[in-house]
Parts: C-alpha cells; sequence; structure tokens
C-alpha cells in the first residue's frame, strides 16, 4: 500500500512517515501543496494524509482539484483547524476522513486502515485467502494459523494483493503500489519479491497470468473464482 | 461592563424635541405678547384722537364764539355764543355729548355760565388735580375723564380762556362726550387681539413640535436603524441620510465594521496560536510514543497537559468574544443541512437515517461559527449515541417571538434524569475533558447561555435524548 502524505511540518511528516513504514506501507511525502499536487495527480496512491494549511497551494484547494480531475483515492485530512464549517468544506472538498492535531498516530493508523479497506471493499482489517490469512493491522500473515516470518518489502506485496484478491495485478501496479517514489523501480525487483513470497506461503497462491501479471487466490478454489 | 457604561452615559429626562419646543417657546410667547401690546397701544391711542379730536374742536369753537354779555336782560345769560356747536346731541337732554361754559374752582366744582341743553341744567365736577393743571395752564387743552349728568363715564376736553369784559375771571371751556363707545371698541380689539395672539402662539408651537418632528425624523430613522442592527434585524445601518447625519451614520458603520473586525482579528489571533501550537504538540506526542524515549511516558503527559491546555484557552477565547459582534446573522437551514450531510460521512461505519425539519427563513441572530459549534455538538453527539436515527427540528419559540428552538432527537441510550446536569458539566470544566470523549453539551449548554438562551435535556420517543437549545434569532417586521 503506498500513502502520500502531504504535511509542511517537516518532522511531523518524517514521524508519521516512519510510523507508516512500520507498519508496512510505502509513503512518500510532499512538504508544500504544489508538491503534494503534482504527486497525487501523478501517482496511483491508495490513501493520502493531506494537511489544510500548506504553502503555494492549500489542502482544499488540491483535494478539489483531485476530485475534479477524477482522482479517487481516499484522503484523510489531518489538520489544527477543529471548526465544525472546517470538517464541513472539508468533507464538501472530497474527504473521506478528518482527523485533528494533535493526534495519536495509532488513531491515524487505524482510520488509514479503515479507508484503505473500505476502498477495496473489505469490511475488516484481516482477509483470509482460503488458509492464508493477512493481519494488516498487526502487519502479519499466517499460513495454517502459523505466523510467517515477511520483511517489510515481502509484506507490502502479500498485503496489496490480499486486499485484491482474485484480480490480476500488472507488475507496473504493484511496483507503483509498493515501492515509495525513491526506491530504484526495476520490475525486475518484483519477480524476485514475488518468487521469495511463493517460498514462504506456497507457490500455488500467487499464479502467474502470463502477459499481465499476478494473482493471488485460494488453491483450493481454483483460478476461476475470485 | 455595565456600571463603566453607566458612569460615562446617562440619560437627560428632557427629550430632544421637547428641548427645541421649549426654546421656542421662550422666545415667542414674550415677542408675539409684547407685540400684542404695542398693537393694543396703538389701538387706543388712535380711537382715543379720534374721540377727542370733535371735543377739542367744540372747545375751540366755544372759545372763539363765546363772548360776555353782562346788560343782556332779555336773556339773562352772562355768556353769549355767536354760534353754538351744531351737534344735534347737544340738545338732546342726557345724550351724552356736552358742552359747558363756566367758573371752576381749585376743588373742581364747576359753576356754569352756560351749557348745552343736554346738560339738562346739571353741571360737571372734575378732579381738584384737574382743576389745578387748568389753572396752571391757561391755554393748554386738558384731557381727562369725569362723571356725567346721566352718571355715565365722560372723557371731556377743557381749556382755560378769558373773554373780554371778564377779563379777571378765567372761564373754562368743557367739551364731554360719553366714553362708553370708545371703551367698549378699544376692550373688544383687546379680546379680539388676545384671541388671535393666543392662535398665534398655539399655532407657532405647533409649527415648532412639527418642525422639530420633521426636521429630527432622519436622527429618529437613524435610532430605529441602530436598534434594528442591534437586535438583528439588520447588518448595517441603511437608508438615505441628510448632509449633517450622514456622516454619523457612516461613523455608526465603520464603528460596526471595526467591532466585527477587533472580534475576528481576536478570533483569528488566538485560532493561529493555538493551531500553531498544535502540530508541535503532535510531533512531540508522536515521538514520545515512536521512540520509547527514556522517559517518554513524561514527554507524553506533558503533551497531554499542554494539548488540554490549549484546547481550554481555545475554547475560552472563543467564549469570549461570543456573541459579540452586533448585527451577525446566520440562516439555520444551510448550517443544518452541512451538518447533515457531513456527518454520515464521519459516521460511515453506522446506518444512521438523518431527518431534517427546518423552519423555512429561519435566521439565527448570532455569528455562524456559534451556531456550527452548537449544531455541530449537539448533531455530533446524536450521531455518536444513536442505533439508527437523528431527528433535527428547528422552528420559531413556541412561547417567545424573539427566540428559535433547535431540537435533536437520537434513538440511543439516551441519559437519565439524574445525570443531565452531570451531563453538562462535564464537559463544562474543559481542562478534565479528554476530546472525543465529552458529550459537548457543556459548550453548546455555555453558547446558548452566552446568547441569553438555554439548553435543555428531555427523554427522546425511543428513550435516546432528546436535547433542545433556545436561541435569538431574527424577527421580521
Amino acid at each position: 500500500m503506498r500513502i502520500l502524505i502531504v504535511e509542511d511540518d517537516v518532522d511531523l511528516s518524517r514521524q508519521l512517515s516512519e510510523s507508516l513504514k512500520d507498519v508496512g506501507y510505502a509513503v512518500d511525502i510532499a512538504n508544500d501543496g504544489e508538491e503534494g499536487h503534482f504527486l497525487g495527480d501523478t501517482e496511483p496512491y491508495d490513501a493520502v494524509v493531506l494537511d489544510l494549511g500548506l504553502p503555494q497551494i492549500d489542502g482544499i484547494s488540491i483535494l478539489q482539484k483531485w476530485r475534479t480531475d477524477g482522482r479517487k483515492f481516499p484522503v484523510i485530512i489531518l489538520t489544527a483547524r477543529d471548526q465544525w464549517s472546517e470538517k464541513v468544506a472539508g468533507f464538501d472538498a472530497g474527504a473521506d476522513d478528518y482527523l485533528t492535531k494533535p493526534f495519536h498516530s495509532e488513531e491515524l493508523l487505524a482510520r488509514l486502515r479503515a479507508l484503505v479497506r473500505r476502498a477495496a471493499g473489505h469490511t475488516t482489517d484481516s482477509i483470509d485467502i482460503g488458509t492464508l490469512h493477512v493481519d494488516n493491522r498487526a502487519a502479519r500473515a499466517f499460513v495454517d494459523g502459523m505466523p510467517i516470518k515477511l520483511t517489510s518489502h515481502e509484506f507490502r506485496l502479500l498485503s496489496y494483493m490480499a486486499v485484491h484478491k482474485g484480480r490480476v495485478i500488472s507488475r507496473t501496479e504493484l511496483v507503483e503500489h509498493i515501492y515509495d517514489q525513491d526506491f530504484d523501480r526495476d520490475s525486475n525487483t518484483i519477480e524476485v519479491f514475488v518468487g521469495r513470497l511463493r517460498r514462504k506461503i506456497g507457490t500455488d497462491r500467487i499464479e502467474t497470468v502470463r502477459g499481465l501479471g499476478y494473482r493471488l487466490m485460494d488453491p483450493d478454489q481454483g483460478s476461476s473464482e475470485e | 461592563m455595565d456600571e463603566s457604561k453607566n458612569h460615562i452615559l446617562s440619560r437627560d429626562k428632557t427629550s430632544l424635541v421637547m428641548r427645541l419646543v421649549r426654546s421656542a417657546f421662550l422666545w415667542a410667547v414674550p415677542f408675539i405678547l409684547i407685540a400684542a401690546m404695542i398693537i393694543l397701544w396703538f389701538y387706543r391711542s388712535s380711537t382715543l384722537t379720534l374721540f377727542d379730536d370733535p371735543l377739542d374742536a367744540t372747545v375751540t369753537s366755544l372759545i372763539a364764539s363765546a363772548d360776555s354779555q353782562l346788560d343782556d336782560l332779555r336773556t339773562g345769560e352772562i355768556i353769549s355764543l355767536t354760534r353754538e356747536p351744531l351737534d344735534p346731541r347737544y340738545q338732546q337732554a342726557l345724550s351724552g355729548r356736552y358742552w359747558l361754559i363756566g367758573q371752576i374752582y381749585r376743588d373742581g366744582r364747576i359753576v356754569p355760565l352756560r351749557a348745552s341743553r343736554s346738560m339738562a341744567g346739571e353741571s360737571l365736577k372734575i378732579t381738584a388735580r384737574n382743576a389745578d393743571l387748568l389753572f396752571d395752564s391757561p391755554g393748554v387743552t386738558l384731557r381727562a375723564r369725569t362723571i356725567g349728568p346721566d352718571k355715565e363715564p365722560l372723557r371731556f376736553a377743557a381749556r382755560m380762556a378769558f373773554l373780554p369784559g371778564l377779563d379777571d375771571t378765567p372761564l373754562a371751556m368743557i367739551a364731554a362726550a360719553d366714553s362708553r363707545p370708545a371703551s367698549r371698541a378699544i376692550l373688544r380689539f383687546t379680546f379680539l387681539a388676545i384671541g388671535l395672539m393666543s392662535i398665534l402662539i398655539l399655532g407657532v408651537i405647533f409649527a415648532v413640535f412639527m418642525q422639530v418632528r420633521i426636521g429630527l425624523k432622519p436622527l429618529f430613522d437613524l435610532r430605529k436603524q441602530v436598534v434594528s442592527v442591534r437586535e438583528g434585524r439588520d447588518v448595517r445601518v441603511s437608508g438615505n441620510f441628510p448632509s449633517e447625519i450622514y456622516p454619523l451614520a457612516n461613523e455608526l458603520n465603520g464603528l460596526i465594521d471595526h467591532n466585527s473586525d477587533v472580534v475576528q482579528r481576536a478570533r483569528t489571533h488566538v485560532s493561529n496560536l493555538a493551531h500553531a501550537l498544535k502540530t508541535p504538540i503532535a510531533v512531540l506526542q508522536n515521538e514520545a510514543e515512536q521512540k520509547k524515549l527514556l522517559r517518554s511516558s513524561m514527554v507524553r503527559r506533558q503533551t497531554d497537559s499542554m494539548k488540554k491546555q490549549v484546547d481550554h484557552h481555545l475554547q475560552r477565547a472563543r467564549a469570549a468574544t461570543r456573541g459579540q459582534t452586533i448585527g451577525a446573522l446566520t440562516p439555520v437551514k444551510d448550517i443544518v443541512d452541512a451538518l447533515a450531510r457531513t456527518m454520515p460521512r464521519i459516521y460511515r461505519d453506522k446506518n444512521v437515517n438523518v431527518k431534517t425539519d427546518i423552519a423555512k427563513g429561519l435566521v439565527f441572530r448570532g455569528e455562524k461559527r456559534d451556531l456550527d459549534e452548537i449544531l455541530g455538538n449537539l448533531i455530533d453527539n446524536a450521531f455518536k449515541w444513536t442505533r439508527s436515527y437523528v431527528e433535527i427540528t428547528a422552528r420559531n419559540a413556541p412561547h417567545d417571538e424573539t427566540m428559535l428552538e433547535v431540537i435533536v432527537i437520537d434513538n440511543g441510550p439516551g441519559i437519565a434524569e439524574k445525570d443531565y446536569e452531570e451531563a453538562i458539566k462535564r464537559g463544562a470544566r474543559l481542562d478534565e475533558t479528554t476530546p472525543g470523549t465529552g458529550f459537548g453539551l457543556a459548550i453548546v449548554d455555555d453558547l446558548a447561555r452566552a446568547y441569553k438562551g438555554y439548553m435543555h435535556l428531555s427523554s427522546g420517543r425511543d428513550g435516546g435524548l432528546c436535547v433542545s437549545v433556545s436561541l435569538p434569532r431574527r424577527v421580521y417586521e
């Protein structure tokens, strides 16, 4: 899952980035409105954390532009402005959630998880694909009830595929949603990660669809079902 | 604050209208009275001159035509007249018009030597003082009053004259006439003049009163406008004012703008300060959470405390400026619609059915952000606790035409009646309230009170909470 943080306070954005990376998100940071708008406009994020009081372009305007241009990723507004009228304006501009500063990082993480989950059509943080259990909240995965050890990148890959289970996901999409902006985006590394993940969760759980990409599936139910 | 107002402002018992009318009265009435007296004096002297002139002529004619004839045995008269005065009234007994030639004494007695037939054998008597004046100024005509032979008031003209043959005895030549017609004319005129002057005075007072009312109308209009702004029927002073009042109206609008600017600036200032603090607090809080620093619990405690202080002072600063802006008006429907649109998004995991019923044209007489906060907290609270529905009703208050009433009902667990007070108090102690866990009802209660309204808690029909809040509304005239 790839998250964009648009926040002008360098310390806060760094902290948020660390918190999110700790639980398996790929994170990009924009410290002003213009860069934030540009990134949101060009990169396929799974969710955006957006401050309102930003240099150059304010958060509400950025959000309105994104929505006008058809960007549908969930956006959580993170701001010091706590008036009801400001919340109304935020939601009216297209926000999916609104969190006021100061906040506890657990709350932000919980809300982000809920947004991403809702956007993918899930009702809980845990996703089961047959005997594979992915717990996005704890950033852990289990096979037959046994925990499996995954690196941060492996978990991101698994988590993204779990959220979109049954759907064929291209390498490009995986690259875009698993790595942050600064990562060396070589799609061959995806193959390496997929190979390692197969070894850990079972080779038949990730199907390669030739020329299209990969699909996470329940081996007991076959490839034709979701 | 009220006390300091009283120190500066006191009310004069007299109104401006009465002052102007009274001052006009003070100059107009004496002027009119003096004018009336001059007119009366002039009329009286004219009337008397007209009255006296024939008497003077008679006296002159008596002097010219009188002669002594001590030896005339036929008539036995001492004085003869070559020509008697012609007026027929001299021939008619007690007609009120008389002439007389006689010997006068210092005590005023007159012994007639010759008299008009109208005297009917009677004589006249003048005062000793008039007699003296005649003796002392021979040749000068004296005009005075006396009583006639028929006891009527007379006005007479008299002059002393010496006749040939009687050189040692000056004789008084007197012509007199009943003065009552002249007195009556003067009296009639006096009454007429007094009547006319009274009407004139009343007219002047009425005209002044009307002039003042019309003249001061723009001032009264301005007063109405200011009241209207104060009561929230208008936002600013508007209308067509004369050049003397226009600058005042302009200044008043300036003052209203300034007031709202000051409130706005104070709010912005405190809000900026608090918001600026919030991000560093968030940073510190997160740092304490993430890094598991030595004494991180202390950092977290401190940041929590800082956060509470910021919230507390922000709330207080907002409360301090509440209800201060003059003339602010906020349509209720706009706020309710916005909140009813937003709340389901905030509580998107809950399937809440929202029903709103807002009276048409209902306008809150106060600041938008205050109504935002009142309704935001009420509706948020209802959403937080409800099981399935939230109903929002806003209408004119049934028993007070200056107030509106907002009722928010949910079907959550509600609050036991004995806990109502506690529910309000809990939030009131802002420094002990954790954000998001209080009811927010205390803020609503505070705000309603700031606007001289109230908040009332009761039980909803399905056991949930029913909160009604009364607030001032715009009154249409």
